[in-house]
This record gives C-alpha cells, sequence and structure tokens, in this order.
C-alpha cells in the first residue's frame, strides 16, 4: 500500500491497542523495524521513523505529531480503525494507512486473549438477558431466542464449539430467579437504520449547538 | 525494552522535547496554586481513601515538574520511577479541573513522551500484567 511514499512515520498509539499488544510503542517499533528489512531485501530504502501518543482519537495528544507530520509522504497507524481517521482527518493532504484490521470491541480474557462481547448496537437488552449479548454471541443475533437450533448440549448449530448465546441466557436467568425475563419479547432490532452515530452529554449541548 | 532499561538517557532527545512545550508547561507550573481543587474531579484520588499521590496536581508536579526543574538532566532511574506515576497513578481521562486552566493532561502527556522517548513505558504482557498497571 506505500508504494513510492517516502519517508513514512509509523504512528503508535499508546491507548487500546497498546494494551491488547496490538499497536503500541513497541509493535510500532517492531513494524517500522520489519518495513525497513522488507525494503532492504528488495533493494529499496524506506526512510521510516516511528513516533507514539498517547491515543489517536483525541485532538490534545497531537501537538507533537503537528510539528512532525509535514516531514513524511504518509502516516501508518497502529490505532484501531477510529483513531486512522482520526488522524486522517487531521491531516487531510497525508495518506494515512491502517496499520492493524481492527476486528471488535470485547474484554481482556487473558495476556494475549481477548474476546468479542459488544457489538455497540445502541439496543442495550443486557439488563433482561443476564449480561449476555445476544447481537454480539448469538450467531443469528437474535433479540428473541433460542432459535430452533441450539444442540442438546447447549452448543450453537453453527458451530459445536460456540455456547448457544441463548441457552446461556436461559441457565444465568434460572440461577438469578429471574427466568420470566426470558418470555418477554422484545422488538426487533432495526437493522436498516445504520447511521453514525454521535453522543453528546446534556450539558454539554448548549455549549456545541445541537 | 531490555535493552532499553538498560541504556543511558539520551539527555538531548529529552531536553529537546522540554523545549518544544516550554512555554506552555512553564505557564502552567507556574499558574498551580496547589489550591487542590483538582483532586476532587480524580475518580482515582477519590477512590484510594484521598491518598495525596493520587492528586492531579501531586503527580505533575512529581514528573514533569521535577524534569523542568533539573532541565532534563535525569537517569534512567527518575524515569523508571515516573513511569509509575503518569501511567499506574493516572490513566489520562483527562477529567481532572482546573479553575486557573491549568492543563494538567496535557502535562501527563508530555512526561510520558519524555519516558517514551528513552523507551520507558509499559509492558502490558504477562510482565506487565504482575505489576498491574489497570
Amino acid at each position: 500500500m506505500l508504494g513510492q511514499l517516502n519517508p513514512v512515520l509509523v504512528l503508535g498509539c499508546g491507548g487500546c491497542t497498546s494494551i491488547c499488544l496490538a499497536g503500541g510503542q513497541r509493535e510500532a517499533e517492531q513494524l517500522a523495524a520489519d518495513l525497513r528489512e522488507d525494503y532492504g531485501n528488495r533493494g529499496g530504502q524506506l526512510e521510516v521513523n516511528t513516533y507514539t501518543i498517547e491515543r489517536q482519537c483525541n485532538a490534545d495528544f497531537f501537538a507533537d505529531i503537528d510539528r512532525l507530520a509535514g516531514d513524511y509522504q504518509a502516516i501508518v497507524s497502529t490505532a484501531c480503525g477510529a483513531g486512522v481517521q482520526f488522524v486522517a482527518e487531521r491531516y487531510p493532504r497525508l495518506p494515512v494507512l491502517p496499520a492493524l484490521n481492527t476486528d471488535f470491541v470485547g474484554f481482556d480474557k487473558d495476556v494475549g486473549w481477548y474476546e468479542e462481547n459488544c457489538r455497540t448496537c445502541g439496543d442495550c437488552v443486557l439488563g433482561e438477558t443476564g449480561g449476555i449479548c445476544p447481537v454480539t454471541r448469538c450467531a443469528k443475533s437474535l433479540f428473541n431466542g433460542p432459535c430452533g437450533g441450539t444442540r442438546a448440549d447447549g452448543t450453537c448449530e453453527v458451530d459445536p464449539d460456540i455456547p448457544c448465546a441463548w441457552f446461556e441466557i436461559h441457565k444465568r436467568l434460572r440461577e438469578q430467579g429471574r427466568l420470566e425475563l426470558i418470555t418477554r419479547v422484545r422488538p426487533a432490532r432495526e437493522w436498516q437504520n445504520q447511521i453514525r452515530r454521535t453522543v453528546i452529554q446534556e450539558p454539554y449541548r448548549e455549549r456545541y449547538g445541537k | 525494552m531490555a535493552a532499553a532499561q538498560q541504556a543511558t538517557v539520551d539527555t538531548g532527545k529529552v531536553k529537546d522535547l522540554l523545549a518544544a512545550h516550554r512555554a506552555e508547561m512553564k505557564r502552567y507550573l507556574s499558574h498551580c496554586m496547589h489550591c487542590t481543587l483538582c483532586a476532587e474531579s480524580c475518580f482515582l484520588f477519590m477512590a484510594r481513601d484521598k491518598d495525596p499521590r493520587y492528586m492531579p496536581s501531586y503527580k505533575v508536579l512529581n514528573s514533569l515538574g521535577v524534569l523542568y526543574r533539573r532541565r532534563g538532566r535525569v537517569e534512567r532511574s527518575f524515569l523508571e520511577k515516573i513511569k509509575k506515576i503518569v501511567w499506574r497513578n493516572c490513566v489520562l481521562c483527562r477529567r481532572c479541573y482546573c479553575p486557573v486552566g491549568v492543563d494538567i493532561p496535557r502535562m501527563i502527556a508530555l512526561a510520558r513522551a519524555v519516558c517514551r522517548s528513552q523507551g520507558v513505558y509499559p509492558d502490558f504482557d504477562e510482565q506487565g500484567h504482575q505489576e498491574s498497571w489497570l
């Protein structure tokens, strides 16, 4: 993707991708070394430097990059998809390339092990589903389940290694003595209304004229 | 990281970083009135029985403040010490409030940048988890 773009700045992110061992300072420096070696092996030379800021999704942390950006023909960002877009918007004349392929919003299971648990759908039903997200963990993202595809051992028809989310929800609600919640019919989610979302907290609406 | 920990501090690099932000940071450091109002806006301070080590003003004065006072001439052991202050004791949530407009998060971010310039930053691998950064 870099083509003839040279020199290049690999911009590390000290936020979430750093914690996920995917795009922090150490990974940014490793990527820069790999790029140098790759160009060298092909008889070329890539001038590549690294710099890591604390977050790539907030303008307050860009002071140093504002000074440096003009020295480069491209920025390779090791942030999530949001960070890459933030950098691209800040330096619109500069190609900004993603070093990562952002997979999901999840939590740390253990060191180096992350699991998707939230699709940030904006229609949270966790309060009624025992804290288990059916949008993320049900193969059909059903708001009302289970479907007819739950196996006898409580796994999903799609893959025997995947627990059926609604089986798990049933188990959890039964343990909590709140099983009646599973019979409550939730209106179907309006998947067609997928537009870019913005949140402005109430006390700040006047400030931003929203 | 291991190699970086043994290396000496590149004082020139530290000085350059401090110089690039000197005017703004000197203003902030001199404007702090030690009123402690920032403390109550820090959830870490409140959640840790108001331990003064978690006061935002304490954190900047004992990290960036010392870096400026020593004009960047610091040992690696000092950077390792302030690493705990600017990462473990501050999550950079940007909620700290200062009545005279001192931008505390920017100061913490600069102290982190100085540490990073010398290869001092938290590990989030096995070793980092043992240190309990979060």
